[in-house]
């Protein structure tokens, strides 16, 4: 018997012992140092904008762990740990930077909670009135003075080739078109291109796209190519305004960028916030969940698009215009539709 | 009598070749089929979704062809294997889930050593095809992982009859590793939006060999007769690894097998044989 447990012991586990070697991950307590040292690591070796943000705002990492990692002491509460972690993840500015537990999410927004807000849903209802039509996730109408608006809230409400057709051909009489994307948080980066693909009629360099190619802060790619294709249905010929506010953010600012490269398109409004890191998610030894910005996307001339984009025409809702009920970005883009038909 | 003598001998000597013949054929008509489920344990890793290791159950399912060649003078048979896992995993705090899976498909030769009438030593080479993913349950744009890579495997196997109470038993052992092959992975950080969506493939299908993929597979089994049928219990080892785009990936499996195993004798011409056969 003895002879048959070494026979097996041998086989199950001596042999694969020695014909391969242990490939693994780096091993973290869970313990409040473990997962402090655990999302210290993740970020140190995935995180896309380490160099960016240092050039930036004078942003260390290492400096970082050195003043949070005095925060951490054994046998805090989880409220605790969350609190430093919070506050530790800040130092990035970066919406797309989350952690995520049972009781909390510690998130970052002052990208548009320290700006004017320059939406107002209650005015926004006052132009779509209640006979706007619904394609999707869009909301469209044609205004008073024959210019077509579409407010578009989120990326991740599924657009079909189908929906832009009929939407674009029940719009084709108007003069120009505004596509609203105030307060459009992102979503799937396809809807943005299959809508962008609708404003022109070659394709367009719109920016690139580079990934970590290990942990080192600057291990990235070569810049790969992003180009919009046209669509081979319904295309829109006529001048366009795209409104922006600083809530346009991680897919929104994608599209923003997109539309940014079309002759016809004219972005109105304030500037977007940002947020062009695709992001990707992780976890803590305890569990909890991380996510972060891991591929930066730039735009045709490699700039980083990360805190936001400058709109054309930068309008700013004044509260004279609210109190009448009107939304001056709106109107504003609705000025240069008209300026622009009579060109 | 040396009249019937001589006769017989002529028979004899006319019918040799035949009955050498129909010998060596019956070796390479000779097919082993076997059929195994089993449940085990796994540890699974993948770094480009997460870098805690998941733990759980999985199944398993393999099926395994054998047959004797005329190579070499009837010392090289034939092994056909394909076998499918799937496993549900959770990370160590409870709070995540994933799911894996993975079909693999071997086929190669073995040269047979004949070491004593009881005992043979087989060693081969066979092409390994794999086709799996990871779904990691609750990530965003990182969510799941494909798994797809093909190897040249070096094989080597033990195979022991012995008899207890005048049944036949065997016992088997296998053991498989890869030592080339190229495998798909995704760059370090690279999304699938990037690869299949704007078609950046760059980096994406790597050379794998012992130093980047260091992995095995292992099975023993024990043949026991019942009744007409015999059954095969066994110990399924799956040792999966590579450190490839810097990501890494692990998963260590072990399942315990049982199923039954078909021997039969494959019949060219069943017609002109027709009317010899007893039904």
């Amino acid at each position: 018997m003895r002879h048959l447990y070494s026979f097996l012991h041998t086989i199950i586990y001596i042999i694969p012992l020695c014909l391969t070697s242990c490939i693994d991950a780096e091993d973290y307590d869970d313990d409040p140092m473990g997962n402090f040292e655990a999302l210290w690591r993740i970020i140190d070796e995935q995180y896309c904008f380490l160099d960016y943000k240092a050039e930036e705002y004078g942003l260390d990492w290492d400096e970082v762990y050195d003043r949070y990692s005095q925060d951490i002491v054994s046998g805090m509460t989880d409220k605790d740990l969350f609190n430093v972690f919070d506050r530790m993840l800040a130092e990035l500015r970066d919406g797309h930077v989350n952690l995520y537990t049972g009781f909390d999410v510690a998130r970052y927004w002052d990208w548009y909670e320290d700006y004017p807000k320059n939406f107002s849903d209650s005015i926004q209802r006052i132009y779509l009135g209640k006979d706007y039509h619904i394609a999707s996730g869009m909301k469209y109408k044609v205004l008073d003075d024959n210019v077509g608006y579409v407010y578009y809230e989120s990326f991740s409400d599924a657009v079909g080739n189908g929906n832009l057709s009929d939407m674009l051909q029940e719009l084709a009489i108007c003069k120009g078109l505004i596509i609203d994307v105030r307060n459009n948080s992102g979503g799937q980066l396809t809807n943005a291109s299959r809508i962008a693909a609708r404003f022109t009629n070659e394709k367009v360099l719109t920016g690139y796209i580079l990934h970590k190619t290990g942990p080192g802060h600057s291990d990235f790619s070569e810049p790969y190519p992003i180009y919009l294709e046209p669509s081979n249905s319904v295309r829109w010929q006529k001048p366009v305004c795209v409104l922006t506010n600083r809530s346009a953010y991680s897919a929104t600012n994608d599209f923003v960028n997109s539309m940014n490269q079309l002759p016809n398109v004219t972005l109105v409004g304030d500037k977007t916030g940002g947020g062009s890191g695709l992001p990707f998610s992780s976890e803590l030894p305890n569990g909890w969940s991380i996510r972060f910005s891991a591929s930066p996307m730039l735009d045709p001339q490699m700039n980083q698009l990360e805190f936001g984009i400058e709109p054309d025409v930068k309008v700013d809702m004044t509260s004279a215009d609210m109190q009448r009920g009107k939304d001056t970005i709106i109107e504003r883009a609705r000025q240069i539709l008209a300026e622009k038909a009579l060109q | 009598m040396k009249r019937y003598l001589l006769l017989l001998a002529g028979v004899f000597a006319l019918l040799s070749p035949a009955i050498a013949q129909e010998d060596s054929l019956r070796a390479n008509r000779f097919v082993m089929r076997s059929t195994l489920y089993g449940v085990g344990y796994t540890r699974v890793l993948d770094t480009y979704l997460s870098p805690q290791e998941y733990t759980g159950i999985e199944g398993r399912f393999l099926h395994e062809r054998m047959r004797m060649t005329t190579l070499l003078d009837g010392r090289v048979s034939t092994q056909s294997m394909i076998q499918a896992n799937v496993a549900y995993t959770e990370n160590r705090s409870g709070t995540g889930n994933e799911i894996s899976g993975l079909v693999n498909w071997t086929y190669g030769l073995h040269y047979h050593f004949r070491v004593t009438d009881r005992l043979r030593i087989l060693a081969g080479a066979l092409g390994d095809a794999n086709l799996g993913f990871i779904y990691n349950t609750r990530n965003s744009n990182n969510p799941a992982q494909a798994k797809a890579y093909l190897n040249l495997t070096a094989s080597a196997m033990a195979i022991y009859k012995f008899r207890i109470k005048e049944l036949p038993f065997t016992v088997r052992y296998q053991v498989n590793v890869p030592f080339m092959g190229v495998m798909f992975s995704p760059n370090y950080q690279q999304s699938y939006y990037e690869i299949f969506t704007l078609g950046n493939h760059h980096g994406v299908v790597n050379f794998t060999s012992v130093h980047n993929q260091p992995s095995m597979r292992q099975l023993l089994t024990l043949d026991i007769p019942v009744s007409r049928t015999t059954l095969r219990i066994g110990y399924m080892g799956d040792f999966q690894q590579s450190k490839v785009n810097d990501i890494r990936c692990h998963t260590y499996s072990h399942a315990f097998m049982i199923g039954f195993v078909k021997n039969f004798y494959l019949i060219k011409r069943k017609d002109k044989l027709q009317h010899r056969l007893p039904f």
